[in-house]
């Protein structure tokens, strides 16, 4: 084989590698902000539901309610009567009229529906309702979203590394790859030395070499990461937009984001390129 | 004032074996000198020290009256271009023609393509290639190629040329048409310093000879003769 056929084949597959590193990387990105706005959604939707004895009357229930109104860790308190109940059964179960002739809304009982501001509150705000006199049963869904981080935490974790190790491997990549060019110009780079040319004038050809590989890659892995955002954008997976993690509060289109990742990926591939290009410099010019 | 300068200089790739040992000597402009000694004596080693791609352990070396160990990383390119290497090995670039190997001295220097377009023809004529501009190197002779060598550490017009061995891969017949060539460059002020063990070269040619044994100068002589 030819040398110039065996450095388009290391170069093809040199692209590649750093390529399924950039992806990776992009959809290590875009995993960690789906399950946070899928947490943000469980979180807003975590709530603490109070069912009340029949003799608990509505008045209680109000000024329950007030008290619980002045308590900061609550968010939110929605009171569901006896009648809104009834509704919410009748409309749930509208195709099953045998079910619905037999419930009245005597049998069904009042709830007053907590959220909280944080979802660390909800436990301890169970535990105090609990133990109200009149309070029939309290309900909280912390097993799920409790498994969810747990979940969440640990795809992350894995994901860090894998991309972490495909990174040293396509800066190893990148290293390799400029060895090989600077084995096969050796020559010519002892001649542009003899004859008097600058450092730069030797190095920057090679970082260029570097970076043009880092930025190749990214690339691609930015088209693949932007198709992705179209997609999601046009199922309407979330319909709030994306939550970004350090801006609470903040949604962004899935489109919009793809195109920030776009520019994250971009200078990681920058980034990539100098840094592993100057490296095999160092190592094998001398520099 | 000298061109060149070694005072006191010594040498040792490895510890305790000394390649260059307390070695003196000058080299005035315009002068032609050959530096003579069996393999190993240390003869390439004074070119390296010369252009700093080596450093020596002590002593100093002067060109031009400034001292090259001085001399900052930055500014290394710019004394290279002041003095001109040609090698055994002619080390021209085979996918490249004769013009271009020329070239490269130009364009490292980044000088434009006027400049280059006028500067290497001049450079190819000195030495007798013009008609060869568009050759590649497989496409020459061995002398030829060595001119080739010469035409581009012409091409910054250095102070001196440095000539390590520059007969030792031409054939018989073309040492001659080199020898010419440094002669001629020469004849206009360029100081020539020629590392060789050919002595039929060094008798013909009957300049400075400057002898080298084990890493010291063992003599100095103008119009000097060597025995191998």
């Amino acid at each position: 084989m030819s040398n110039i056929k065996k450095e388009k084949l290391l170069s093809v597959s040199n692209i590649l590698i750093m390529t399924v590193t950039f992806v990776l990387l992009g959809l290590l990105i875009n995993v960690v902000v789906f399950s946070q706005t899928a947490l943000r959604y469980l979180e807003d939707q975590a709530q603490v539901t109070v069912f009340f004895k029949d003799d608990f009357n509505e008045a209680k229930i109000n000024e329950l309610k007030d008290s619980l109104s002045k308590d900061k860790r609550v968010s939110e308190l929605v009171y569901v009567s006896k009648e809104d109940a009834l509704r919410i059964f009748r409309e749930i179960n509208k195709d099953e009229p045998v079910l619905l002739e037999s419930v009245s809304a005597s049998i069904l009982p009042a709830s007053l529906e907590v959220r909280a501001g944080k979802i660390s509150n909800l436990k301890p705000l169970a535990e105090e309702l609990k133990i109200i006199d009149g309070v029939e049963e309290v309900r909280y869904f912390e097993d799920v979203v409790s498994r969810f981080k747990f979940w969440s935490t640990v795809v992350y974790i894995i994901g860090t590394l894998l991309v972490l190790v495909f990174l040293v491997v396509s800066y190893s990549v990148v290293i390799a790859a400029l060895r090989a060019t600077i084995n096969s110009k050796g020559v010519e780079f002892e001649i542009m030395k003899i004859v008097g040319a600058s450092d730069d004038y030797v190095k920057v050809p090679l970082i260029h070499h570097g970076v043009f590989f880092g930025l190749f890659s990214s690339f691609i892995a930015s088209v693949l990461m932007i198709i992705l955002g179209v997609v999601i954008t046009l199922t309407n997976v979330f319909p709030r937009g994306l939550g970004i993690g350090f801006l609470p509060g903040v949604f962004v289109a899935p489109w919009v984001f793809s195109i920030i990742l776009t520019f994250i990926l971009l200078l990681s591939g920058f980034l990539l390129g100098y840094l592993g290009s100057s490296a095999a410099i160092k190592k094998y010019l001398n520099y | 004032m000298p061109q060149i300068e070694f005072i006191n200089v010594s040498k040792e790739y490895e510890p305790g074996k000394k390649v260059l040992d307390d070695v003196t000597f000058k080299v005035e402009p315009g002068e032609f000198m050959f530096v003579v000694g069996p393999s190993g004596a240390g003869k390439s080693t004074i070119i390296k020290l010369l252009t700093k791609e080596e450093m020596p352990e002590g002593g100093d070396i002067l060109f031009n009256g400034e001292s090259v160990l001085n001399i900052s990383k930055d500014s290394v390119p710019g004394l290279r271009r002041k003095i001109g290497v040609v090698f055994q090995d002619f080390r021209l670039l085979e996918s490249k023609t004769v013009f271009d190997n020329v070239a490269v001295a130009l364009e490292v220097a980044d000088s434009n393509l006027e400049e280059i377009r006028s500067i290497v023809p001049n450079v190819l004529n000195m030495v007798g290639l013009t008609d060869k501009m568009f050759k590649y190197p497989k496409q020459l002779s061995g002398g030829e190629k060595q001119k080739v060598a010469i035409a581009r550490a012409l091409a910054h017009e250095p102070d001196v040329i440095l000539a390590d061995e520059p007969t030792g891969m031409i054939d018989p017949d073309s040492v001659d048409d080199v020898l010419e060539v440094l002669e001629k460059i020469n004849s206009l002020g360029t100081t020539i310093l020629m590392a060789t063990h050919d002595q039929e070269i060094v008798n013909a040619m009957k300049k400075r000879v400057l002898r080298i044994e084990r890493g010291q100068v063992v003599s100095d002589k103008k119009g000097g003769k060597y025995r191998a």
